[in-house]
């Protein structure tokens, strides 16, 4: 592939004007960011319209906008479930989130684990959280990489080698210094960006692509007739429906468990800023709704036989599918913005999800285990130089090691975070969990949900669960948290009365 | 005491409403299906897409429906929102 000239000057370009928004930001809502609530929640004060953008901006990540549409492109149907997902996540945000907001505020915890640290009394509790929260986020970091790597292959840059890497560890050199610098406030001023960006492209795509290729019938009756539908079940197993259902769901119930997640709605200004928002997001879905089709608008397009994308096919896979469909349908200048909407719509959610870590980390375990003495100013320092830190880090992980790993480690960290969904549903509403139950719940949710995974040789997340002699294939993240709440359950009432006795027995 | 928690459980009725995006969502052979095609589009995608907007339809119902209560009694409010200060847009 031959480099892009005008796409790459359009792409360069707004990636600067990004660049310098982000150190801007620091001074956006001007307040002391030597204190973490300000660096890393953004003083809690984005209204309705900034927490849209940044929620959308965080949830519907690069990865998202190229892996959706090549799962749909590769496997049809099934790769949909992206959309029954995003919309069962709206009543979730709406019943549980404003609440968790209003005792987050008032007992100033920034991390989730801060919140169940205080809630059930329990520091190795809190320690789960932390551990669960920064281990699935890292490959989540490195995924946003492989986003940007695509288009910027796309582009014609040469892929080889130190050289070829180098756009990419530019990108997060910059990313990382006005992370650094303006903390929170950097990617929910960017997002503002990224998010037009994404609605231009989206808009362009879903109008100008079908007219080129003869309308949605034609795209549609271009698709094999076996990827259009789920396969129906036949047998003693489910199949594909259970698949369906309980990966919507189990990624739905995980989403906001998330550091990042958790971070945005943290950072809102009021609950109803989060309820409205719950409304308010849909818009995002049905943008991600029409992004799925670009995977069918690629197969129509027949961009995967085309000789000019051979290479990038081979190089990235599937994931090229929509990169190769804006180069063909565009012109230069339109793939320049395209590509742009893409990287930094990498740039935003890693950011958050470095800023998430860097909470994480200072807060539950720098903090609590090693210097519980550091002033707020010393806290606030560590967690900037900690998000440093997470960045090289996924760096290095994409560089370092085959992508197929990322990948799978992603898929991990979807049934290790849902593992935290028992205490963090259970903490609005009572204390009356015992937390080692709560802890015994999360370590087997973990093992049996990592041991369904390992069963699937680590590439699927689905699982063959035998029931009474039917087979319901599903989501490993969705049956394991069912473990995990019903040992916390059983194990709730004999530990507390455990607890009663020895300290009755102890005392005089 | 217990007389007033009732009623606050009781405020919360209107979100029984989103039972329904759950079952339509989760009973997957009710969508599996090509006919009716509308523009082009199958059942199954379109159906999906358009639930998009049916659900968050429902979750501003809801809003709507739980504020008027609320202004109503803005005594059973307390206790549940530990603080609200109406969001600044922008």
């Amino acid at each position: 592939m031959t480099l892009d000239r005008t796409a790459t000057i359009i792409f360069v370009a707004l990636f600067l004007f990004v660049t310098w928004l982000g150190f801007v930001a620091a001074r956006w809502r001007k307040a002391d960011l030597n204190l973490l609530h300000e660096w890393g929640l953004g003083g809690r004060r984005f209204g309705t319209m900034v927490t849209w953008f940044l929620l959308g901006g965080d949830l519907y990540t690069a990865y998202t906008f190229i892996a959706v549409p090549a799962l749909v492109f590769g496997k049809g149907a099934m790769g949909f479930f992206a959309v029954p997902y995003t919309i069962l996540i709206y009543p979730l945000l709406y019943m549980v989130f404003p609440r968790l907001w209003a005792i987050a505020h008032q007992r100033g915890h920034v991390t989730a684990a801060d919140y169940v640290r205080d809630r059930f009394g329990s520091r190795m509790l809190a320690l789960a959280f932390a551990l669960t929260g920064i281990v699935a986020t890292m490959p989540y970091i490195a995924l946003q990489l492989v986003g940007m790597e695509v288009v910027i292959g796309a582009l014609g840059f040469p892929a080889e080698g130190f050289v070829g890497h180098l756009p990419l560890i530019i990108a997060f050199i910059i990313l990382a210094a006005f992370t650094y610098t303006s903390g929170l406030r950097a990617p929910a001023l960017i997002a503002i960006v990224k998010d037009t960006l994404i609605f231009v492209t989206v808009f362009a795509a879903v109008v100008i692509i079908p007219a080129k290729l003869g309308g949605y019938g034609a795209i549609f009756a271009s698709v094999p007739k076996e990827k259009l539908l789920l396969v129906p079940p036949s047998g003693e197993s489910l199949g594909a429906y259970s698949s369906y259902a309980t990966l919507a769901l189990g990624s739905a119930l995980a989403l906001f468990l998330y550091p990042h997640a958790m971070t945005g709605i943290l950072s809102a200004s009021s609950g109803s800023v989060i309820r409205r928002n719950a409304a308010l997001l849909a818009v995002y879905s049905f943008i991600l709704g029409l992004i799925a089709l670009l995977g069918y608008m690629a197969i129509a397009a027949g961009v995967d036989t085309d000789p000019a994308y051979a290479a990038g096919f081979a190089r990235y896979g599937p994931n090229f599918a929509v990169p190769a469909l804006f180069l063909a349908s565009f012109p230069s200048w339109f793939v320049g913005i395209a590509f742009a909407a893409i990287a930094i719509g990498a740039l935003v959610p890693a950011a958050i999800m470095s800023i998430a870590c860097a909470n994480l980390f200072t807060r539950n375990l720098y903090k609590e285990f090693i210097r519980p003495d550091c002033s707020d100013a010393d806290e606030a320092r560590m967690a900037k130089i900690v998000s440093l830190v997470v960045k090289i880090g996924a760096v290095v992980f994409i560089l370092a090691i085959p992508q197929a790993y990322a990948i799978q480690l992603q898929l991990l960290g979807g049934i290790w975070i849902i593992q935290l969904l028992p205490p963090i549903l259970l903490g609005l509403y009572t204390r009356s969990f015992n937390a080692r139950a709560l802890l015994i719940g999360w370590a087997a949710g973990t093992a049996v949900g990592t041991y369904m995974a390992a069963t699937q040789g680590f590439v699927s997340s689905l699982y063959p669960l035998e029931i009474f002699g039917v087979t319901l294939p599903g989501y490993a993240a969705l049956y394991s948290v069912v473990i995990n709440f019903l040992l916390a359950a059983a194990l709730s009432p004999p530990l507390d009365l455990m607890a009663r006795r020895r300290a009755a027995s102890t005392a005089p | 005491m217990t007389r007033e928690k009732t009623r606050n459980w009781l405020r919360y009725w209107p979100r029984l409403l989103f039972i329904i995006p759950f079952i339509a969502m989760l009973w997957v052979p009710s969508y599996n299906r090509i006919e009716p095609v509308l523009g082009g589009i199958p059942f199954f995608y379109w159906y999906q897409l358009g639930w998009i907007l049916l659900g968050a339809a429902i979750v501003l119902l809801v809003h709507m429906i739980e504020t008027r209560i609320t202004q109503v009694t803005e005594s059973s409010r307390k206790g549940l929102e530990v603080t609200d200060v109406p969001g600044d847009i922008l």
